[in-house]
């Protein structure tokens, strides 16, 4: 495609060549500069040829880059590619091309700062070149490493631009360039003030250059540009040492140096006058040093005190690098603002990521919410079943490679084995132990620790991928600050899809209305008519069956591993405790209460999740002190117990 | 006329016996004395078990006697572990400090020392300043009083929280196991001051035993172990024997009369929640010196779990329950995790029990919940009543 595009040009040139001139005999006249370059003499050359507005120029510059340039022995440049000693030889201006052998040609090898140079000067070709992609490149290099010389051209490319995405871009990039480097304060201001609406890292990371500081000392306060005034006392020790590299102080001595001074001036057992076993008392040491000090044999002890003399004498300042106070004052409001746009946006994130965490919890929870809250049995081996689901899809991956396709299978499928093991589970053992609720726990503790071991053996304590999709493989991105994983977005999704399905299938059909029955009164439910064994057993399928498609769910985003489910089980159970038992809205209410609590937590300590954890579980533990019933707390005799 | 302890209680005293028993028995057959019929490993493992059975009678007075599933015993074990462990690792590494600064040609300094100490210690997280929590760390005296009061006090402030606002059943249970899981997760992370995932180790060394070779330490443990698990014994016997016992088994039967008969049920199950905190913590310091180690997952919740199978299996509301469950249990585990027990060939597919055990200890469990609540105790009661019917 390049090639093709690059023939046309030249044939475009050529066609244009035949009534102005060539570049040859330009670049002829620059030889020596061209030939061998240096970054500050090829300046004149390619001034010459960017001047002469051939379009030739773009395509010579390019190939000089990329040292494809051959001088032939008479002195004629070519384009040429070497194989085996034989060079094909492109001209310059026809592109006309033959083959010759290698010998009596050199090849131009500019150094990487003429390279540099040289792409300088090609970036006003590339940013008006009529390939789309060639342009977005030349905008992606500037924005990379912006330079004073490049805001020209790309000004000037800016009117031409057609496509209107690159345009914006162009004009945004123009706005830093203009901030940093334009020539008058004026100018700059007002690029700095366009950019205060922007939030994006590239725009902060401008105005952060501007006003870099870079901190100074001196006896009383410079008439530069001073950013701010600094208390010595708060890191005096910092201090003292811009003090040192001031040279306006003498360095203190560290320990290590006291004692090395001290270990070399042992004189019989002594030093300074003083017995060497009184040297673990750190006064005698200073004692000695002091001696020391007096005998003229090192250099006399800075103190703490002498140092804060040396502090409160002189005046402590950052000053800008920017000497122009409206500029960095300008800059410091267009901050002030964008950094309250991306305070805002980061609120919007924050919010967005608890969304999320709250719809994982509520996905795991909500199988235990129909179980424990609706049936009153704990189950521990939750977690297993969530496991269980998440393996099933990523055995379903094995058998088919289509993502989206296996996806589509997994989850059912994953409702349907946990179902069954749910169901299994409940005629073997917790129907032997209904009204014995701390025993139930047991039980399903010891299934839950034979189904992690089982899964351990049987797929190995590695974590076992489950790959989502291409189509959420992305994520959404609203600007620099708030992006949010399709996973994610995905996940809350299907919690609303559970939501609303599970409120269906509770208040609105037949199962529901039965399950319902059974939960306040199973006696009356079964003279009624309902068989309130089959009624228990498919209500713990249908919570089993959940948390296996929670397991497919969440294992898209975190790897599968046969101790997942006890990752996801206390936080389940706090789940459904908190937001009271019994009760579907309850557990949104719990899920949304512990995710938006853990971010909140996390957003004041970012750096340990871990610890956001164990705050939020002693968060709940209080919590349940004052509402031991939970958020959503039935009323009436259904609250019973 | 008051009938004495032991006659209201025959098993302790046939505990106290069979307990005697055992250690004069291990203690000639030890390396120590001599004979080293029993290695010194074998030895700490059979201390370890000591411990666990002290802790296991704990858990069973709480809840085989007192009826609260708590999920949180291990973690007071894990505590008084670390309680113990920071000195130990304290003062051990202050003594290789001031020999290895012997010879420095400046007497080091206090601070030196400090720091010195604080970088051995700390390094693995990446700092050498002491936390907070280690302040009392160079005094045995305060960290055996941590030992005590830490699970104690956490117990205390957990229980009175939990029980005051009526919290029982399995909703206890549950939050006793977030508090598990926080304390774990609080204990594992680095800037906590307790070293993170790496734990505390090198307890195995008991600074100012130097002189004395492992074996003679491992025995002296054992020892230590022994006498806190029949200490142990007799205690909660008494406990749970008279009238406070009665009260106690009255609240797991039926907590609401018990009230309405006056009693101040939160405050006898404080009482217990404590008291077994506290003897569980005592426990843990007995075990981490023999294990040599302790890490945050020895605190995870799953530990306090298997704490209540071996109860159950065991037996609970009996204490020789407890200590059957969880000698037997805990022995049964490093055997067949330690490949001693021989993997079964079925031809298409070999059992290997290192990766089985867990499964079978499971499903075991899951029998003895359904078809056996009394657990291995219970045969004893079969023998009775064999006994009972002969005459």
């Amino acid at each position: 495609m390049r090639h093709v595009f690059l023939a046309l040009i030249m044939l475009f040139g050529a066609t244009l060549a035949a009534s102005a001139q060539t570049l040859q005999p330009i670049i002829q006249s620059h030889v020596e500069e061209i030939a061998s370059p240096s970054r500050n003499s090829v300046g004149v050359a390619l001034d010459d040829l960017v001047a002469s507005g051939l379009p030739q120029v773009t395509d010579f510059l390019e190939q000089w880059v990329e040292k494809n340039v051959w001088q032939s022995g008479d002195g004629t440049f070519f384009i040429a590619a070497e194989t085996d000693n034989v060079l094909t030889l492109t001209d310059i201006d026809t592109g006309e091309q033959r083959t010759a052998p290698a010998e009596g040609f050199t090849q131009l090898k500019p150094n990487g700062g003429v390279r540099r140079v040289i792409g300088t000067a090609l970036v006003q070709f590339q940013l008006s070149d009529p390939d789309l992609t060639r342009r977005e490149t030349a905008v992606a290099s500037i924005a990379r490493r912006p330079e004073a010389a490049q805001m020209a051209p790309l000004l000037a490319s800016i009117d031409g631009e057609t496509d209107a995405a690159l345009k914006t871009r162009k004009i945004q990039l123009a706005n830093l360039l203009s901030a940093r480097f334009a020539q008058t304060p004026t100018d700059r201001i007002a690029a700095i003030d366009s950019l205060a609406t922007d939030t994006s890292v590239e725009v902060r990371a401008v105005l952060n250059q501007i006003l870099s500081t870079s901190s100074g000392v001196a006896l009383s306060e410079p008439d530069s540009n001073t950013a701010a005034i600094i208390d010595p006392f708060l890191e005096p020790d910092v201090s003292y040492a811009t003090l040192v590299e001031a040279g306006l102080a003498p360095a203190r001595q560290t320990a290590a140096e006291i004692k090395g001074a001290l270990e070399a001036n042992i004189v019989d057992g002594r030093i300074g006058g003083l017995p060497l076993v009184q040297m673990d008392n750190p006064d005698a040491r200073v004692a000695a040093y002091g001696a020391l000090a007096a005998d003229g044999k090192v250099p006399e002890l800075i103190t703490e005190s002498a140092r804060d003399a040396a502090l409160s004498s002189h005046l402590f300042f950052e000053l800008y690098d920017e000497p122009n106070p409206d500029i960095t004052q300008a800059a410091e409001n267009a901050l002030a603002s964008v950094e309250t746009r991306v305070a805002a946006a980061q609120t919007v994130d924050l919010t967005l990521d608890a969304l999320s965490l709250a719809s994982i919890f509520f996905l795991a929870a909500i199988g235990l919410a129909i179980t424990f809250g609706v049936m009153g049995v704990i189950n521990m081996a939750h977690g297993e079943f969530i496991m269980m689901g998440a393996y099933t899809g990523y055995v379903v991956q094995l058998f088919i490679p289509n993502y989206t396709v296996s996806i589509l299978v997994a989850l059912p499928l994953a409702f349907a084995v946990t179902f069954a093991a749910g169901v299994v589970m409940e005629r073997l053992v917790i129907r032997r132990l209904y009204h014995r609720p701390l025993e139930t726990l047991l039980a399903t503790f010891g299934i839950s620790i034979a189904l992690q071991q089982i899964a351990k053996n049987v797929f190995g304590t590695q974590a076992r991928p489950l790959t989502s999709p291409d189509w959420l493989a992305g994520a959404w991105i609203v600007n620099d600050v708030i992006q949010i994983s399709f996973i994610r977005i995905a996940i809350f999704v299907m919690a609303l899809i559970f939501l609303a399905l599970i409120i269906y299938i509770l208040k609105r059909t037949r199962l529901g209305l039965e399950v319902r029955a059974v939960t306040q009164n199973p006696g009356m439910a079964s003279s009624m008519g309902i068989n309130p064994n089959r009624i228990n057993m498919m209500t713990f399928g249908l919570g089993s069956g959940i948390a296996g498609i929670a397991g497919v769910a969440i294992g898209l985003y975190a790897k599968v591993t046969s101790e997942m489910g006890s990752d996801y089980i206390v936080q389940s159970f706090m789940t459904v405790v908190v937001g009271g038992v019994g009760n579907v809205w309850g557990t949104l209410a719990g899920a949304a209460m512990i995710g938006f609590g853990q971010k909140g937590i996390e957003w004041l300590n970012p750096s340990n999740t871990l610890a956001a954890q164990t705050y939020m579980i002693l968060f709940v533990i209080l919590f349940i002190q004052f509402r031991p019933k939970g958020i959503v707390a039935l009323k009436g005799r259904a609250a019973g117990d | 006329m008051e009938r004495s302890f032991f006659a209201k209680n025959p098993s302790a005293l046939w505990f106290l016996l069979g307990l005697s028993l055992f250690t004069i028995v291990v203690t000639i057959l030890s390396e120590a004395s001599g004979t080293a019929l029993i290695s010194t490993s074998f030895l700490k493992t059979l201390g370890k078990t000591l411990c666990l059975c002290l802790v296991a009678i704990a858990m069973d007075v709480v809840w085989g006697y007192c009826g609260i599933l708590s999920l949180g015993h291990f973690a007071f074990f894990g505590i008084g572990g670390y309680a113990i462990g920071m000195w130990l690792m304290y003062a051990r590494t202050a003594e290789i400090v001031v020999t290895s600064l012997e010879n420095a040609t400046l007497p080091p300094t206090p601070d030196e020392i400090t720091n010195a100490i604080g970088g051995q210690i700390f390094g693995v997280v990446g700092s050498s300043d002491f936390p907070v929590i280690w302040a009392f760390s160079h005094s045995l005296t305060l960290q055996l009083l941590a030992v005590v009061l830490v699970p104690g006090l956490l117990a205390l402030v957990f229980g009175w929280l939990a029980f005051r606002s009526r919290v029982t059943g399995v909703y206890l249970s549950i939050l006793t196991q977030a508090m598990t899981l926080a304390l774990s997760l609080y204990f594992f992370q680095n800037d906590t001051g307790l070293r993170g995932n790496n734990g505390l180790s090198g307890l195995q060394n008991i600074p100012g035993l130097e002189a004395q070779s492992q074996a003679t330490v491992s025995l002296w443990l054992f020892w230590a172990s022994a006498v806190a698990l029949g200490a142990g014994y007799v205690l909660f016997a008494w406990i749970v024997s008279g009238k406070l016992g009665s009260v106690i088994r009255a609240i797991r039967d039926n907590e609401a009369r018990v009230r309405f008969l006056g009693y101040h049920v939160e405050g006898y199950k404080l009482f217990v929640f404590t008291i077994t905190a506290i003897v569980a913590g005592i426990a843990g310091a007995l075990y981490y010196p023999q294990a040599g180690i302790i890490n945050p997952a020895e605190i995870a919740p799953i530990a306090s779990i298997y704490l209540a199978v071996w109860v159950a299996i065991g037996g609970r509301g009996r204490l020789y329950g407890a200590v059957i469950g969880a000698a037997v249990v805990s022995l049964m585990s490093s055997w067949f995790t330690g490949g001693g027990a021989p993997d079964i060939n079925l031809g298409f597919y070999v059992i290997n029990w290192t990766d089985w055990w867990l499964v079978l200890l499971g499903l075991t469990f899951v029998a003895v919940t359904l078809f056996f609540p009394k657990g291995i105790g219970g045969l004893f009661d079969l023998l009775q009543k064999r006994k009972g019917d002969a005459p």
